[in-house]
């Protein structure tokens, strides 16, 4: 009765371990209950968990594929997640997975872009699966705010011009301030032509 | 499992950076593949879109609603023209998978990376200065060497993030962003 969902790209291989649920009537070609997975990927450690890391890797590497198609690299799953993934210091992308054993320290994996795109389609591919009949709560892609794709410019290039701005209105109200104001007590000179006339 | 057979229609039409960036995305696909125009054009009737598209003129007018683009069209796309040409789209960067992965991959040697993005890059900037307008900013973007390399990259990620079985939800979200 035990099902494997198997799923392969290039770097990485997906492997979803489990059983129909026949008190739900599903049969046995399906899978309704996860009892373990396995992420294997070329050259790096085998991750291993239970149902809640895979969900937990998803719903944090899915999102940030979302954002990421739009150009706003954005970390994903701050701690106590057991799953964060966010831009790396020196490009790629790191994903840090914490052990719920205690005394673990937790591990760091830094993908380049064509592996990050290897796990989201074995993802992808895993909960688009017709044989997965198990509900698994991922948001829905939705388009970004414009808030939000403001933080694809460097913080210092959105500032610019507010700062531009402000100093050329200190520019300006100081080179007002320099001109002389006129004497109070002094009346206006008058035109010769008008003092014939009197 | 067929790629058009997953995600609900939409009933958003696409903005005007959503037109400008889908066509450039399928004009980074046709830089990828010498054949693309011919091949989006087989993925179109293959995939049932010919009541939608009859012919390459039609697939073709449909493109020139990016306001980019050299001789340009005013009339917008219906969501179901848009959502049609996405999944088009994703269909062929699923096809040119490999070559993606290929220019993504940081275990290639630079020389040999190197040289494929220069031949891509070459690639999209010919097919970008015989269609576009070359006036626009987006376009002088897109040639200029250093924004152009960021530009090039991002689009390529976006045709890896997007192909898959999963890709056209998470394309047509991302092209029915907000203007910024």
């Amino acid at each position: 009765m035990k099902q494997v969902l198997q799923f392969d790209q290039l770097s990485c291989r997906l492997k979803v371990e489990g059983l129909p649920d026949v008190s739900v009537g599903q049969s046995g070609q399906n899978l309704g209950i996860i009892t373990g997975w396995s992420l294997a990927w070329a050259g790096r450690p085998e991750l291993e968990g239970r149902k809640e890391h895979l969900l937990a890797l998803m719903q944090v590497v899915l999102p940030y594929a979302r954002y990421l198609i739009s150009g706003v690299p954005r970390r994903f799953g701050a701690e106590p997640e057991p799953v964060e993934i966010g831009p790396g210091p020196e490009g790629g992308h790191g994903l840090l997975l914490r052990s719920s054993q205690p005394d673990t320290l937790p591990l760091q994996l830094n993908l380049d872009d064509a592996e990050l795109a290897d796990l989201v389609r074995v993802l992808d591919q895993l909960r688009l699966d017709s044989r997965l009949q198990l509900p698994l709560e991922l948001p829905e892609p939705m388009p970004l705010k414009g808030r939000e794709l403001l933080e694809r410019r460097p913080l210092a290039q959105r500032l610019a011009a507010p700062l531009a701005g402000l100093l050329a209105v200190a520019v300006a109200s100081g080179l007002g301030l320099l001109i002389p104001e006129p004497k109070p007590g002094l009346e206006p000179t008058q035109p010769p032509a008008a003092a014939q006339a009197k | 499992m067929p790629l058009h057979s997953i995600a609900p229609e939409s009933t958003a039409r696409l903005p005007r950076r959503g037109l400008e960036r889908l066509d450039l995305l399928l004009l980074s696909a046709e830089a990828l593949d010498l054949n693309g125009g011919e091949a989006m054009v087989w993925m179109s009737e293959q995939m049932g879109f010919t009541t939608l598209f009859p012919n390459r003129v039609e697939l073709w007018k449909r493109r020139c609603t990016n306001p980019l683009r050299r001789t340009t069209r005013r009339e917008g796309l219906e969501p179901a023209e848009t959502d049609a040409l996405i999944r088009i789209l994703c269909a062929l960067a699923d096809r040119l998978y490999p070559l993606l992965r290929g220019l993504l991959s940081s275990a290639e040697p630079p020389e040999v990376l190197s040289e494929r993005w220069n031949l891509f890059r070459s690639r999209l900037a010919d097919l970008v200065r015989q269609r576009m307008n070359l006036r626009r900013g987006g376009v002088q973007l897109l040639l200029d060497p250093e924004s152009g390399a960021r530009e090039s990259r991002l689009l390529i990620q976006a045709l890896a993030l997007g192909s898959g079985v999963g890709g056209f939800e998470r394309l047509r979200a991302s092209l029915l962003d907000a203007q910024p």
